[in-house]
């Protein structure tokens, strides 16, 4: 029965892959890639990974899935009558150099399915390491968590995890660096669409307290600091669609705050546990949990932070058609 | 490994840059440019201090959280990653303080881009990070830190081209490090370890081993530029702003080289074939030519500096068939093999430095001129000497001629080339120093010839030219403490066990 149940899993997936790429229209494009992050999300579950399973729907799925249809919004008017053209162009293309292309593909196409032959080889013929995990439940009890991927994350391994909070700080930069750091104006579409205002009001509380739980959750089962931050995100992306950004209405100097307060935190309590004589990250004993509750919580505010503004910016920039033009 | 001294510098080095970068967020743009030149000035100075501190008690490691590996992560700054923090520093600090001018001098019309400051400490960190990283997943998230900041610098400047090439570049580094993870999955499923010392012992030879050594190599030879992955970096590169296209070609490739030599030394030696090491060379060969030759074809300055790095970043593919015997044959002693490696420890310094002074001149050249095209560098002896004689100077340190470092770091592998008797690579060598010396040649000899009509030559800050002529020195400089710096390399034992088979000829891998 599992079997079935995985063998279809895995059809759907590859399938729903295929048919995303292969769409004739983007935004048939977009929907297919939103199943296929939930077939995969489901694939992780059966893999027994139900940390991946929720951050895959909620970020592949949810988060970018926000940020395609953004885009796709953004390029529509323009699109209709651009994408005729390269098509025409495209079969004028093919019709002249069948020959050539398909020379050239075939040597291609049998070195990549070469490789793909080596890969699944390498992939299959893997000795069994055992890997860290019973290392990791070995050290549980003094990693202050009872969950071993918690404890990996935030104990046994918090360094990559802080600068991968600083990663995700990083995107932020990075969307401002290629937009600038511009006033947009503020986007007022449907602040009084009484639909919009119920899914509004009804759904922050409920975000907001799924992810404190989700949060809370990761000291004993899957869960954690960056699955809570997406669903605290979406709090954001709601306000911000309904007319009320708070990211950007709030005092600089506080929005800075939020931004940094995961990272900051992190890095400051790091550098008083080396000023005390032991490592970076290298919490007291006795107060693991505690600390690590904390910089959960902190990480969580700035990555849902991080995630709004990304969105904010992003959904901004197109409400001023001459800030578009000036990035050309 | 363990049993080393430990010290808080390693901590330092990534957690300070992080601190300042995020404290300069709070500050609006001249803050910014303040606490960002400021926080340069620190990071480089305490990266200085860690060297000096490796010179006097040798290798010296950071076990972080305080949980050995394999469970934790350990940060080990042993001479060779001291080497290359030294260098980012030195480099770094006087990239620092041209782009603190250069964009005061444009800040009316451009904003001085004060995001260039968190952007290039985050880069710093990354850089630092990976160079002490004694783990394959913690490198993959330092790639990552190090991919994502030089991306958006390169596309700061918001123009079109930059931002054209700015996707591409992004995508290039997303490709290399996806390539890079999916042989760090490998290696862990295989093994259960992620450490590099622990790996370098437990890892056995077979199909999984090989496999992911050839996708890690792949990765990384994408992300810095290796031929035929090469394709990525003259645009991205020639269209950032002028101290980003310094940090870009002087700084980030390098990282990826780092990784690549610490694996091919550290880790794979039972996996590594001889056929592997000619291929590689190969690449490397290819592109020494090819990189030159293209660089002699372009007309605008910051393309054939671009190109330039392709040839350049050649040079360092090109030592790693040395590292490997031919099938049959064994050595007695390691002799060949020091100044095989060195010569590419040498050749990043030395390209750092001269690359960096390169970037940083054309970028004086383009604010004098509003353009880089070469045929507008006529006279430039008479209106900018120190630009000038900083070309010059990086030039002959880029062709290889005595005494500058790049002569340091061809003299070496030439050496090594014919101490492991794989002469075939002498000519190529050659053939890119000539190739070389051509386009500088090229550019001098323009740079005398009188104006044809007068060009108005816009002034330029006396101080931006002196960065430049700076790092131009300091490519001759490196000379002076070279055979100290060779024996602190080789006091490093970079090849722990692994030296053993690659005595054997790469016994085990040559099936």
């Amino acid at each position: 029965m599992s079997v079935l149940i995985d063998g279809l899993l895995a059809i759907l997936a590859i399938y729903l892959a295929l048919q995303s790429l292969l769409a004739p229209r983007l935004i048939k494009s977009v929907f297919l890639f939103f199943a296929f992050g939930l077939a995969l999300a489901l694939a992780w579950v059966r893999l027994g990974a139900v940390d991946v399973a929720i951050t895959e729907a909620a970020i592949a799925s949810g988060f970018l899935g926000v940020l395609f249809l953004d885009a796709l919004r953004d390029f529509s008017p323009a699109f209709p009558a651009k994408q005729k053209n390269p098509e025409a162009a495209h079969n004028v293309l093919v019709k002249n150099n069948t020959k050539s292309l398909l020379l050239s593909r075939i040597p291609l196409g049998l070195g990549l399915g070469l490789f793909l032959l080596i890969a699944l080889e390498a992939v299959w013929k893997t000795p069994e390491g055992g890997g860290l995990t019973a290392a990791a439940e070995a050290f549980l009890p003094e990693s202050g968590v009872e969950h071993p991927v918690t404890a990996v994350l935030l104990n046994f391994r918090a360094y990559d995890t802080w600068l991968e909070i600083g990663v995700i700080l990083m995107g932020l930069l990075a969307i401002f660096a290629v937009g600038g750091i511009k006033v947009y104006r503020k986007p007022n579409m449907a602040a009084q669409d009484p639909m919009l205002r119920q899914v509004i009001m009804f759904f922050t509380p409920v975000l907001f307290l799924f992810g404190a739980f989700l949060l809370y959750f990761g000291k004993t089962g899957p869960g954690g600091a960056f699955q809570a931050a997406v669903l605290w995100g979406a709090i954001g992306i709601l306000l911000h669609l309904g007319g009320k950004s708070i990211i950007e209405e709030i005092p600089r100097w506080l929005r800075q705050l939020i931004l940094t307060v995961g990272i900051l935190f992190f890095l400051v309590l790091g550098f008083l546990f080396v000023a005390g004589g032991n490592a970076l990250f290298e919490y007291p004993r006795a107060y693991a949990g505690l600390l690590i509750l904390i910089i959960e919580t902190l990480a969580a505010i700035s990555i849902a932070a991080a995630l709004t503004a990304i969105f904010a910016n992003l959904n901004q920039m197109k409400e001023d058609p001459n800030e578009t033009e000036s990035i050309n | 490994m363990t049993d080393l001294p430990t010290s808080p510098f390693p901590a330092f080095l990534v957690g300070l840059p992080v601190l300042l970068a995020t404290l300069s967020l709070f500050f609006r743009a001249r803050g910014k440019a303040v606490v960002g030149l400021a926080g340069s000035l620190l990071t480089g100075v305490m990266a200085l201090f860690a060297l000096f501190e490796v010179t006097r008690r040798g290798t010296v490691i950071h076990i972080l959280g305080g949980w050995e590996p394999p469970l934790g992560i350990l940060l080990r700054m042993d001479p060779l990653a001291a080497v290359f923090i030294g260098m980012t520093a030195v480099v770094g600090i006087f990239i620092s303080l041209y782009a603190w001018r250069y964009f005061r001098a444009q800040e009316a019309t451009t904003g001085g881009f004060p995001l260039f400051w968190p952007l290039w400490l985050f880069l710093w960190a990354g850089l630092n990070g990976l160079f002490l990283s004694n783990d394959l997943f913690n490198l993959f998230v330092t790639l990552e830190v190090i991919g994502i900041s030089a991306v958006a610098l390169a596309v700061l400047s918001g123009k079109k081209t930059a931002l054209v090439a700015g996707l591409r570049y992004l995508l290039v580094a997303i490709t290399g490090s996806m390539a890079y993870l999916f042989g760090v999955a490998l290696i862990y499923g295989s093994t259960g370890t992620l450490d590099l010392g622990l790996l370098g012992q437990v890892l056995e030879p077979g199909t999984t081993t090989t496999f992911a050594l050839l996708v890690i190599t792949l990765g990384l030879m994408i992300k810095m530029a290796g031929f035929p992955f090469h394709f990525w970096l003259p645009p991205a590169h020639s269209s950032a702003l002028a101290p980003v296209s310094a940090l870009l070609s002087a700084l980030v490739v390098k990282g990826a080289f780092y990784i690549l030599l610490r694996l091919w030394m550290e880790v794979f030696g039972v996996s590594l074939t001889y056929a592997a090491g000619q291929l590689i060379g190969l690449a490397g060969a290819i592109a020494v030519i090819w990189g030159s030759w293209q660089a002699f074809m372009q007309t605008s300055l910051k393309l054939i500096v671009a190109h330039s790095s392709v040839a350049q970043l050649g040079y360092l593919l090109m030592i790693f068939p040395l590292l490997i015997l031919a099938p049959g044959v064994t050595a007695d002693s390691a002799d060949w093999l020091s100044p095989a490696w060195t010569a590419g420890v040498y050749q990043v310094i030395a390209h750092a430095f001269a690359k960096a002074s390169f970037f940083l001149s054309a970028g004086i050249i383009i604010m004098a001129l509003g353009h880089d095209r070469i045929e507008s560098l006529r006279d430039l002896v008479g209106h900018m000497r120190i630009t000038a004689l900083a070309i010059a100077i990086a030039g002959v340190s880029l062709i290889g001629l005595p005494p500058s470092g790049g002569f340091m770091a061809k003299w070496m592998l030439l050496k090594g080339i014919f101490l492991s008797g794989q002469w075939w690579w002498a000519p190529v060598v050659l053939t890119g120093s000539l190739l070389t010396a051509g386009y500088v040649f090229m550019l001098l000899r323009l740079a005398f010839a009188p104006a044809r009509e007068k060009e108005a030559f816009r002034p330029v800050p006396r101080s931006l030219e002196v960065c430049a002529l700076v790092l131009a020195l300091g490519s001759f400089l490196i000379v002076l403490p070279a055979d100290n710096l060779i024996q602190f390399l080789q006091s490093g034992e970079v090849f722990g066990t692994g030296i053993e088979s690659i005595m054997e000829g790469g016994a085990h891998g040559n099936d």
